[in-house]
């Protein structure tokens, strides 16, 4: 077993807290994990290298944050410095219901709810899953009453900093036909290690609206996953924005546990240096007349590297399924990486699937039509490849947190361009 | 504005432009007719420069200056502009994004201020009612999803837009209905002003019932076979290509 493994055993069991019955199933797991390697495919072409190599201690310090305002945005936050929790929920004034405790001071009604959603949605085949439930301490509980609809978006945002090692799990129940918008926000560029994973329970024809911007850079090491139940005629529209960074990756899991169930998933990462990315999704079909649109696409430059495996898994009693799943890549340098694998595991005949992959460099033809108006080759370019992301980010149904992404994600871009 | 003499061009090995010449002054239409496979649309290309076709013989002066030189952009900047065929679709792109980079690119080439989004918009909009494309079309992808006669149509609002001093529509007319291709021949027809010159290639006289050429050239083989005035054009209509003889119709076919 590797150090690191078994230095966040025993971390785990060092833990005494409500959780404890609940981390002990992971810590089992655990145990009995190998480290992986290359030879293990869900790992294939992520090292764990970085990880290893670093020496942090877990968080024992949380300065404040300032965090930037997105305009029009309105969101009631909630601020993690480390994994710490810094807002003081009880000074949110709050929707009607909609209900939100930290992990570490849950009362017991919040802790039942909780006990309902960890580990729960979430499959135990990530390590880092469960590496996440053995150690998160410290987190979110929200609990949002049948019939509400919040309007309000829920912005959770956890900075890393220096040195730091955080861990940190948010727990999520909409209640039949209520609805809300969550943002995930993750952030940090110098060496550190956090874990983010999120579970949501998306009652009978609830809807959540929800966002991952997982924006770690350079050095800060960052491994989540947001995993989604969705109840009868529930429904799902989830964005995913990543940056690279020495080693970060995500699993997404969305499961239709309920009929009529539509789940709408659109990825985007913009990776430039020598940034890593790994992105692997798991649909589950447990239930017929679910319907699933996928959509992933990413530009890759200079000598950083993309992973995507997306797997779309329709059981046996999952008919009448419509299921589509698209990886788009664009490749800027020679030097620059892009793995891709869409995975379908049909068992139900009667089904309606889609699903593709493909790597492209800028076509010629559309860059001649954009020059052949006067425009020069560098401005064509960045509007052609920034276009295929656009396109996406102009699908987010959160037009004010489109407008606040879009020229971030173009000066990026622009910078990978010139490089 | 442009002299092509002795243009001898290829692509993938195959010679296709055999000794071309044409001399154009300003303010002249010229239309370029022809059978299929003569060059017509390999004109328009190797002379806004795109990739893939080898000049071996031959010059091209645009303005006094050696047009093959310049790079694709050069070209537009200094006032070359192809109406496409086939305009590509460009999905999040916005077709009005693309348009102000574009004019604002020809703008700083003449030493002019580039326009501010509200004065932009301005000329957009009336480019775009002269054309009869709904506002719609500025905000859309450029041509995603345009229909043929759309895309025609967004082909000349750009020449509008751009205010080109050589224009070459390549088959701007096919696939048009008649209000269509009323549209396009007054969109054409508003920028004659006495300086601008153009290119007009087509297959059919069609077009050329309402955009009055100066002069008309029978292309074939890669060649100018024959020029007239605009009654060349009617007798093209009437007989066909068939005095072309035998030698070209079997390039034509080949």
């Amino acid at each position: 077993m590797s150090q690191w493994l078994k230095q966040v055993i025993d971390r785990g069991q060092a833990i005494d807290d409500w959780l404890s019955p609940l981390r002990a199933q992971a810590l089992e797991a655990l145990g009995n994990t190998k480290w992986p390697n290359r030879r293990v495919e869900s790992w294939k072409y992520t090292s764990l290298a970085p990880l290893e190599q670093l020496e942090l201690s877990p968080s024992t310090t949380a300065g404040k944050a300032i965090i930037e305002d997105i305009e029009g945005l309105n969101s009631l936050d909630l601020i993690f410095v480390n994994g710490k929790l810094q807002s003081d929920i009880s000074l949110l004034s709050l929707p009607q219901g909609l209900h939100i405790s930290s992990l570490l001071d849950a009362s017991d009604k919040q802790q039942n709810t909780a006990n309902a959603l960890f580990a729960k949605i979430k499959p135990q085949r990530h390590l880092f899953g469960l590496v996440n439930d053995a150690l998160a301490e410290d987190g979110l509980i929200i609990d949002i009453d049948a019939n509400s609809k919040i309007e309000q978006p829920i912005r959770i945002v956890n900075i890393s900093s220096d040195g730091q090692e955080s861990h940190h799990r948010v727990l999520v129940r909409l209640g039949s036909h209520a609805s809300a918008t969550v943002i995930e926000h993750g952030q940090g560029e110098q060496a550190s290690l956090s874990t983010g994973f999120a579970e949501y329970d998306i009652g009978e024809q609830a809807y959540l609206e929800h966002y991952r911007l997982a924006m770690h850079t350079h050095q800060a090491i960052h491994i989540g996953g947001d995993h989604f139940s969705l109840q009868q005629k529930a429904q799902l529209n989830s964005t995913l924005i990543a940056y690279g960074s020495e080693l970060s990756r995500m699993d997404v899991d969305i499961i239709h546990n309920g009929e009529h169930a539509k789940a709408k998933f659109n990825a985007i990462y913009l990776l430039g240096e020598a940034e890593n990315f790994d992105l692997h999704s798991t649909i589950e079909h447990v239930m017929p007349n679910g319907t699933t649109k996928e959509n992933a696409r990413g530009i890759v430059g200079d000598k950083a590297k993309a992973v995507f495996n997306g797997r779309i898994h329709i059981h046996r009693n999952a008919q009448k399924t419509l299921a589509e799943l698209h990886n788009r890549n664009l490749l800027l340098s020679r030097r620059g990486q892009i793995n891709t694998k869409p995975e379908l595991e049909i068992y139900a005949d009667d089904v309606l699937c889609a699903h593709g992959a493909t790597v492209a460099e800028t076509e010629e033809e559309t860059l001649y039509y954009l020059l052949s108006r006067g425009i020069s080759r560098s401005q064509a370019l960045v509007m052609l490849n920034f276009g295929f992301i656009q396109e996406l980010v102009e699908q987010m149904p959160n037009q004010h947190l489109a407008q606040w992404l879009k020229p971030q994600l173009h000066s990026r871009f622009v910078e990978m361009e010139v490089k | 504005m442009l002299k092509i003499n002795n243009l001898h061009a290829s692509v993938e090995q195959k010679e296709i432009l055999k000794g071309l010449n044409l001399d154009i002054k300003p303010g002249e239409v010229h239309a370029i007719m022809g059978p299929n496979g003569a060059g017509k649309s390999t004109l328009g290309f190797i002379l806004s420069g795109r990739e893939g076709y080898e000049v071996s013989e031959g010059q091209v002066e645009f303005n006094g200056e050696d047009l093959l030189d310049m790079a694709i952009e050069e070209r537009a900047r200094k006032g070359l502009f192809l109406a496409f065929q086939y305009p590509v679709e460009i999905p999040g792109v916005s077709n009005m994004a693309f348009m102000k980079e574009s004019v604002n690119a020809i703008r700083e080439q003449r030493g002019e201020t580039p326009l501010t989004a509200t004065e932009f918009l301005k000329k957009a909009k009336e480019a775009c009612k002269q054309v009869q494309l709904s506002l719609d079309f500025l905000k859309r992808g450029v041509n995603e999803g345009f229909s043929g006669g759309e895309k025609k149509r967004n082909e000349i609002m750009q020449m509008i837009l751009l205010e080109p001093s050589l224009c070459i529509l390549d088959e701007s007319d096919s696939g048009l209905d008649i209000d269509a291709l009323q549209v396009v021949a007054n969109g054409v027809n508003s920028q004659r002003d006495g300086k601008r010159s153009f290119i007009i290639i087509t297959h059919y006289q069609r077009l050329l019932d309402y955009i009055k050429p100066d002069y008309v050239h029978i292309l074939a083989n890669g060649k100018v076979v024959k020029s007239g005035d605009a009654s060349l054009a009617t007798d093209v209509e009437k007989e066909g290509y068939a005095f072309l003889g035998q030698d070209n119709a079997e390039e034509t076919n080949a």
